[in-house]
């Protein structure tokens, strides 16, 4: 009887570490790395923050919200506040959310000439 | 108030206004979070394969009491840190189906532990080392491992749904 709840709850632990391994991939799932886009243009709105920045990319086709990364890896990786401020053109590359028609997942975003990977 | 008032109160209070713009709040609490889970996941495995009858050598009642002060104190840690996280982005994170499913396994587990309290409490205490434990305390502790350990696979799955 021991033996077998032992097993049992051992099967239990196995079988979700699998799942959450299995979808633990990458957080980068939920985009559509198949389709890639660039996306350049005035940046209208700016969230420097946690969990991830973001900013408002006015496209020529519409306007994307670009999600970038953590602040401190933002700073770390010279992306600084000033790099994504409002009214600044930037290019952001990336793959478009399947959830959100508009949402971009940056890998990289060149601003000033500069790129800076964010993943 | 409209729907779902309480959740945009939350990520515009002062702690969430801190928790999105700090650089350090967030990766900190997140760290703190993975920490005290790790102590957590190692203490609740040991006090639930006691009551399975691993570790037999040992008093049930005294090795669980004093190896659920550190789950106790981990719990704590969590709930703080955990908070801080939910703090910055509430109506995203109450919206995602599994932060939901998570809570609801916590919520089971809690009253998992009560009723072995309340239930088991006093007869595991009174057994001395070498004895098996009664099959109503192995099937707390296997429903005790399983939904805590689901518990901290539904935290890591928040972010991939």
């Amino acid at each position: 009887m021991t033996r077998i709840t032992v097993l049992a709850g051992a099967a239990a632990v196995i079988i979700l570490l699998g799942i959450a391994l299995a979808n633990a991939h990458h957080g980068w799932g939920s985009y559509d790395a198949a389709n890639p886009v660039t996306v350049e243009g005035a940046i209208s709105e700016v969230n420097y923050t946690n969990p991830h920045a973001t900013i408002k990319l006015k496209g020529p086709d519409k306007q994307w919200t670009v999600t970038l990364a953590p602040v401190s890896r933002m700073q770390t990786r010279g992306a600084t506040q000033d790099k994504v401020a409002v009214g600044k053109t930037v290019s952001a590359f990336g793959y478009p959310s399947k959830a959100q028609p508009d949402e971009l997942r940056a890998e990289w975003i060149k601003s000033g000439g500069e790129i800076y990977q964010l993943r | 108030m409209q729907q779902g008032g309480w959740l945009s109160a939350i990520e515009q209070s002062a702690l969430g206004v801190f928790a999105r713009e700090s650089v350090w709040l967030y990766p900190t609490a997140n760290v703190l979070h993975i920490l005290a889970l790790t102590v957590f996941a190692a203490s609740i495995a040991m006090l639930d394969l006691r009551l399975l009858g691993a570790f037999r050598e040992t008093t049930p009642g005294l090795f669980v009491r004093r190896i659920r002060l550190f789950a106790a104190g981990a719990l704590l840690i969590m709930l703080l840190t955990g908070g801080i996280l939910f703090a910055a982005e509430a109506p995203h994170v109450w919206a995602n189906p599994v932060f939901r499913i998570k809570l609801a396994l916590i919520g089971t587990a809690l009253v998992n532990a009560l009723i072995f309290e309340l239930a088991m409490g006093r007869v595991v205490d009174r057994l001395p080392p070498g004895f098996a434990t009664p099959v109503p305390a192995r099937i707390s502790a296997a429903i005790s491992l399983t939904l805590w350990f689901s518990v901290a696979a539904a935290g890591r799955l928040i972010a991939y749904f």
